[in-house]
């Protein structure tokens, strides 16, 4: 189609999309190239934010690799418990609708004041959780032990995020067909079966789909970090987006950050696809 | 040793459950149930699969409750009258299904794979995804899932009937040469359709089934020659049996100032009122004959059907040709009495050609 003034019409969605897309990311390049800090200006340096982070910063690449750990773990044990619950609610049970909402409420809470109830709950000598362990001799230091910290952070993002995954999948287990389960049964195929051979190839694409949206925010993990532990106990529980904003604005070092948070940017995009190309050649055999 | 079912009673809803069916499949026949939409057919079958559990009743097979297996144990085949395959899976990945929930070995699944594409004329096809199939494959492929599983039960729920004209005539012909040939003596094979031609073709013992119940049991042909009242009359015509309101006086039928002379094997009937029934394709277009007046002409294929009225009388004609009516035309007709069926006033068949009475 030839219209004469389609730019015209095009023009408010593109400079949005400049204004809060483009040009930031652009920025964040131009910056990453500078060693722009509080009291020098946008100063060019070339490459040696660049440098730094690949030859001489070994806390961003641990954070980063934490950050792999924690956000597949979390993903992988988010997808398993939400089919679970997807599916036990999928079929007619006593109380179903109840169930339904019941396990969609972590998600409806605000993430942030959550994880200060958690990490009240997980308090070692005032917490709740504690206290009851108490009775039998144990105080396990859920904040303060550099493994089970971690734990504690895989907890948290699990009973918040599980929901999520529970609605993708319950709502992709309700869109599929009927007639393969009728005759998948009448194939001799047991309720096991029936769950290896139909519903989890059919779900697939669903799948896929969920665990990349999930995967994607959750390699964002700040919040959590941030009010449970502070990246502590020292750096045990920091990801990448923590460190970042470490950098950046607690010791403003602008242009270092922004180096960080670019090369972050990249790694992520290329992983990412890697991931889902490798999930769609599993689970999906065409 | 057969598949026997008692008292079976299920209520799905207000119109359409079983009561208290009772059944006696024997192995190495074929049946077919009779029946129109809302009679239970497709109930009645997913009772004997076990996708459905009886309110009341038992279903045995080989002197074991059937009821107390599950589905999935149960060895039986099923062809819906929807298309259903598996989606995610080719064609010969959904043949081999059922084998690999056996846990076969792939040879084997392989071997007889092939041999029950070959009997539904699909070779060639097995790498192909279900979707690029059209509607006549696609429901071959799940007649082939139903055969490759060499199924003690074999149930078809009005598997042609989502087909075009031609594929069904087609596919109903080769489905008798798979049961003929396919299946082992040891097979039950049920069918289910409402097309009462479909049913005499296949040519089996047929079950007459309406609103839940058995009305009659028999030979194709015998329940083609011999239906048992009314409503069997009416399902296993198609056209519909014509029914008029007739009395007999003075060895005349007669109804809306027709007379006819009473053929020899009605003229047994003793009660002066009855129903007076006669076949579409027994009425013929006489100039000598009865004028009626056309309310409706239907062509179907190479036949006319005419809707022809008199009084009160309606009736139903095939002509086998097409032939161009308008509405209100007058035709004559003459009936072939000596085909006729009388029904007394309760709707039991009185007297028929072939001989069955109830009286």
């Amino acid at each position: 189609m030839n219209f004469k003034h389609k730019y015209i019409f095009l023009f408010p969605g593109l400079f949005v999309l400049i204004g809060i897309l483009i040009f930031p990311i652009i920025f964040v390049v131009r910056l990453s190239l500078s060693g722009w800090n509080s009291y020098n200006g946008l100063n060019f340096i070339g490459l040696e934010n660049y440098i730094r982070l690949f030859t001489d910063d070994p806390r961003f690449w641990e954070s980063f690799f934490r950050l792999s750990f924690l956000s597949v773990t979390t993903v992988v044990l988010q997808y398993v418990i939400g089919f679970a619950l997807a599916h036990m609610v999928w079929k007619e049970i006593k109380f179903q609708r109840f169930f339904r909402v019941l396990f969609l409420i972590p998600m409806m809470t605000t993430p942030v004041i959550m994880t200060v109830i958690w990490r009240t709950f997980f308090h070692e000598s005032l917490g709740p959780v504690n206290d009851i362990l108490g009775n039998f001799g144990l105080s396990p230091k859920w904040l303060t032990d550099p493994t089970l910290a971690k734990f504690t952070v895989i907890i948290v993002e699990v009973w918040q995020w599980t929901p999520f995954m529970f609605l993708l999948l319950l709502a992709g287990l309700l869109s599929l067909p009927k007639e393969p389960f009728l005759a998948a049964a009448i194939d001799g195929a047991s309720p096991v079966r029936k769950f290896i051979y139909v519903t989890f190839p059919l779900m697939a694409p669903i799948s896929i789909g969920a665990i990349i949206i999930r995967l994607i925010e959750a390699s964002k993990i700040m919040d959590t970090v941030y009010v449970l532990t502070s990246g502590g106990p020292g750096t045990s529980t920091e990801t990448s987006s923590f460190y970042i904003f470490i950098k950046g604005l607690r010791e403003f070092q602008m242009g270092y950050a922004a180096s960080m948070s670019f090369t972050y940017l990249i790694i992520m995009i290329i992983s990412l696809t890697v991931i889902a190309k490798v999930l769609t050649k599993l689970l999906l055999k065409d | 040793m057969n598949l026997v079912g008692e008292n079976l009673s299920y209520k799905l809803t207000e119109e359409l459950q079983l009561r208290k069916i009772s059944f006696n499949f024997e192995k190495g026949k074929l049946y077919t149930i009779l029946g129109r939409t809302l009679s239970g057919k497709t109930t009645l079958l997913k009772t004997i699969a076990g996708l459905l559990m009886p309110d009341s009743g038992t279903i045995k097979f080989e002197g074991k409750n059937f009821l107390e297996i599950p589905v999935w144990e149960r060895n039986i085949a099923m062809v819906y009258q929807q298309f259903i395959n598996y989606p995610h899976l080719n064609v010969f990945e959904n043949i081999a299904f059922p084998l690999k929930q056996r846990g076969l070995d792939p040879q084997k699944i392989n071997e007889e794979v092939f041999n029950s594409l070959k009997l539904v004329g699909l070779e060639g096809y097995e790498k192909r995804k279900i979707q690029e199939l059209s509607g006549g494959q696609q429901q071959r492929v799940s007649v082939a899932r139903s055969l490759v599983k060499n199924a003690k039960i074999l149930l078809l729920d009005e598997p042609l009937v989502n087909l075009d004209y031609k594929l069904r005539e087609q596919l109903r012909e080769e489905f008798k040469n798979i049961f003929i040939n396919g299946l082992s003596e040891e097979s039950i094979v049920i069918f289910s359709t409402t097309d009462p031609r479909e049913a005499m073709e296949l040519n089996g013992e047929v079950i007459v089934l309406d609103e839940g119940k058995v009305l009659q049991v028999g030979a194709a042909k015998e329940i083609f020659e011999n239906p048992k009242n009314l409503k069997v009359a009416a399902i296993s015509n198609d056209p519909p049996m014509n029914i008029l309101k007739a009395e007999i006086d003075s060895n005349k039928i007669k109804f809306e100032n027709i007379e006819i002379d009473i053929p020899d094997h009605l003229s047994k009937i003793k009660d002066k009122n009855f129903n007076f029934g006669i076949r579409a394709s027994d009425v013929e277009l006489n100039d000598n004959g009865f004028e009626f007046e056309v309310e409706l002409a239907e062509i179907s294929g190479s036949e006319t059907l005419l809707h022809l009225t008199r009084g009160n009388a309606k009736i139903i004609t095939s002509i086998e040709e097409v032939m161009d009516f308008k509405i209100r035309d007058k035709v004559k007709i003459n009936f072939k009495s000596n085909k006729a069926y009388a029904f007394d006033e309760t709707g039991n068949l009185a007297s028929s050609p072939f001989g069955g009475s109830s009286v």
